[in-house]
């Protein structure tokens, strides 16, 4: 990487935050944004997903001359064996989360570490049905029942499901036979069926399809989050600076990227402590920071209450990553998961910004590799500590700084959470019912899952959520739209200006944004129990509420696995773009229409704000009108 | 005159040419790759890539030639070369089926529509100011309009 600018694409995508635009089109290096446009050419085999290359006569393409690939798969068997794959791969994905996060509990416990939220932890017990000799024991019995379902064999129903979801669904799964079994064998074997001249049958891999999604929502998802309570505190409301506004070039900044926060906890902690401050100073900073990327940020974000001192801001989402970096007063990356864009390399070598990555299934190739081990946690913090001095010293004062003070905004209210918003509202959902059955909030629409930027850096995400909420549409986030929709400033409260006049009345009175943000994407497991609990109250199941999902952008597959979890709790899913199924008219069939009649859910596919909006928009009107508000 | 040039070498068989050319000629008033039916016949695409054999591909297209075999061999008139624009046009309405230019065209280039009523073959995607919709597909840019 040099500094040439000159061959540098200068066609940049468009983003819905224009002062990120305008900065990354600047920028002296090349990023995401830039390489859009040498990726426009896309391949139509592979955006209707009937392109296979699971076999040494592939890659077979479908086409009106060869309607079938070489085996005799038609395009039906490859669609919905890519789709499965996808999905497979990415309950993967959560289920290693929650397995290490379930394994960080029982750590806290076995060497009686510091536990944030005996609250939390009293509340999953409970919720688990378990019980221990202290908060200790409490700590391993619940991590311990949590990793004993993970690792039950595919064909051993797990035991945890009946009690975390609801019982109407729970009704509904059984008729079905989607019930799932061990979380990781359900991968296992799903991955097994969409190997070469295995299944052929379109509707089973569906169905297997939402036995993942329901593995991967209640436990990849929902567990994570209040797993995660225990060892890092409570979300709570409060008021905090968002965008790279956040970065201050007098500490040695540390930008977190993946989505395993239990991951950092003890060098966090130490990174406030004495001794190390010392060091810092010893440097010539002032001490260290943390600065949030991606969705680990967004969960620090969602905790910050806790971590005023040592955590700086949520920066923004994965696709500003490689713009951050160029800030230049970034240090070092410490990675332990997705979405760590290989993209950053590039620029953390020209920049000289150290990058350790703490879990090998996000191994970056110029990463040093420091494995998170529990009983080592100590030693390896400190060496990563004094890695990251070693580069705060090499690299200041011999790199550019290209700060960005005025991006972002300095009032998002973020700790949105199932219990904070409940807490918030009196301690009862009633009063949110109220509102909705008054009309003047019209329905709830959770604005989830990633950012991408092949058709626009969050620019759907964005133009959707202001859509809806003109509409009186109360949006939650949750994601990475939420890194995107807070650097537009949609969770001031000044945002309540773009409401609809009911919904504006709503944010006004109560102070509050109409769009909240509920953190991370595994915070898609608290809008569901945020859900469960309004259905509970009124009585009714959850694809009778008047609630959408939307992944406008969504990006990789562990959104499709979330996905799958969104059409087994039965609710409209809105998507930019089809998830390559369209070869297929029968998967897109299933998709579309069909699993209305299965779970009552549905996919929609729609890459325009305002008609998606409308849509989503009528299914709401719909709802309401069943429920006779 | 405006032709379609082709460099086989810098063909890599993606078909981006193919749906291109199918998408701009579909009739089900779609639009967008996502939505095109790629198993129904009606749709099939007025160029096609073959394997040379050795590894590499033949990417055949109509090349309007200046002594056009399906034009000399159009019996009802149908096929015509133009003079001026150098393209060889096709009126369906004049075209009596007979499939002469299909077995005639040393290229193989004209087919024979799926209800067999007429023929399928390059227009040069007369319909699209930008030119032909095949050409700002290839991604390796093995194929170009030139003037000539």
């Amino acid at each position: 990487m040099n500094s040439c600018t000159d061959c540098l694409s200068r066609n940049t995508c468009q983003s819905a935050d224009k002062p990120m635009e305008n900065y990354i089109r600047q920028l002296p290096r090349e990023t995401a944004h830039h390489r859009v446009e040498g990726q426009s050419t896309k391949c139509g085999f592979g955006l209707q997903g009937v392109c296979c290359r699971l076999c040494a006569n592939g890659p077979c393409r479908i086409t009106p001359d060869a309607p079938r690939g070489i085996c005799g798969a038609n395009a039906d068997t490859i669609v919905a064996r890519n789709f499965l794959r996808a999905v497979a791969a990415g309950s993967g994905c959560y289920i290693h989360v929650v397995e290490n996060t379930a394994r960080q509990l029982k750590n806290t416990g076995l060497y009686k570490d510091k536990i944030r939220s005996e609250k939390a932890l009293n509340h999953l017990a409970e919720l688990l049905d378990v019980t221990g000799a202290d908060k200790y024991d409490l700590c391993v019995k619940v991590a311990d029942k949590v990793l004993s379902d993970l690792y039950r064999p595919e064909y051993e129903p797990m035991e945890l499901v009946e009690k975390l979801a609801y019982k109407p669904r729970v009704q509904r799964w059984k008729e079905l036979g989607i019930m799932p079994g061990g979380a990781k064998g359900e991968v296992f074997n799903n991955i097994v069926k969409t190997s070469t001249n295995l299944s052929s049958d379109p509707v089973e891999m569906l169905t297997s399809c939402l036995r993942l999604g329901i593995s991967t929502g209640l436990y990849g998802l929902q567990l994570t989050n209040l797993l995660n309570d225990v060892v890092l505190g409570d979300p709570v409301i409060r008021s905090a600076p968002v965008g790279m506004n956040v970065i201050d070039p007098d500490y040695i900044n540390i930008l977190i990227t993946g989505h395993q926060h239990s991951l950092f906890t003890s060098i966090q902690d130490r990174l406030l402590e004495e001794d190390v401050v010392e060091k810092a100073k010893a440097a010539g900073a002032k001490g260290f920071k943390l600065v949030g990327c991606t969705c680990v940020g967004q969960d620090l974000q969602l905790r910050g209450a806790h971590y005023t001192e040592i955590f700086d801001g949520h920066a923004g989402n994965n696709y500003i990553s490689e713009a951050v970096l160029s800030c230049g007063a970034i240090d070092a990356v410490l990675s332990e998961f997705n979405c760590t864009l290989p993209g950053i390399e590039p620029v953390c070598d020209e920049l000289k910004i150290k990058q350790i990555c703490l879990d090998v299934v996000a191994k970056k190739a110029n990463a040093d590799y420091i494995p998170f081990n529990y009983e080592t946690r100590q030693a390896d913090g400190d060496r990563i500590i004094d890695e990251i001095i070693a580069a705060y010293k090499e690299r200041r004062g011999n790199v550019p700084l290209n700060l960005f003070p005025e991006h972002g905004n300095k009032n998002t209210l973020t700790g949105v959470s199932e219990g904070s918003l409940k807490e918030f509202l009196g301690g009862s959902w009633k009063p949110l019912i109220d509102l909705i059955a008054a009309g003047k909030i019209k329905g709830l629409a959770g604005v989830v899952g990633c950012s991408s930027v092949a058709y626009g850096h969050d620019t759907l995400t964005a133009e959707l959520a202001k859509e809806l909420i003109s509409r009186d549409i109360l949006v939650l986030t949750a994601g990475c739209s939420s890194g995107g929709l807070e650097n537009i400033g949609l969770m001031t409260p000044e945002a309540a200006e773009l409401a609809g006049p009911n919904l504006k009345a709503v944010c006004k009175q109560l102070g509050i944004p109409p769009v909240l943000n509920f953190g991370p994407c595994l915070a898609i497991g608290r809008l569901e129990i945020v859900a469960t609990e309004i259905a509970t109250e009124m009585g009714v199941d959850l694809p009778q509420l008047p609630l959408v999902l939307s992944a406008a952008q969504w990006l990789e597959e562990q959104a499709l696995a979330d996905g799958a979890f969104g059409l087994a709790l039965g609710l409209p899913l809105h998507l930019g773009v089809p998830p390559f199924i369209t070869g297929s008219k029968l998967v897109a069939k299933v998709l579309t229409e069909d699993m209305v009649e299965l779970t009552g859910g549905r996919v929609i596919i729609d890459n325009d704000g305002k008609s998606a909006a409308d849509t989503l928009e009528a299914i709401i009107e719909e709802k309401r009108k069943a429920l006779k508000i | 005159m405006k032709r379609i040039f082709i460099d086989p070498a810098k063909c890599d068989g993606c078909k981006n040419c193919s749906l291109a050319c199918m998408e701009s000629h579909r009739q089900d008033g779609g639009r967008g790759l996502y939505t095109l039916d790629l198993t129904d016949p009606v749709n099939q695409s007025r160029n096609r890539i073959i394997s040379d054999g050795m590894g590499g591909y033949r990417p055949i297209f109509c090349r309007h030639c200046d002594s056009p075999d399906c034009a000399n061999t159009c019996m009802s008139g149908a096929l015509e070369k133009n003079l001026e624009t150098g393209l060889v046009t096709y009126d369906k309405d004049k075209c009596a089926a007979c499939f002469m230019c299909v077995m005639n065209c040393r290229y193989g280039v004209p087919a024979v529509s799926p209800d067999r009523t007429r023929i399928i073959k390059c227009d040069f995607c007369a319909h699209l100011e930008e030119g032909p919709a095949c050409v700002r597909a290839c991604p390796k840019k093995a194929i170009e309009v030139r003037e000539v």
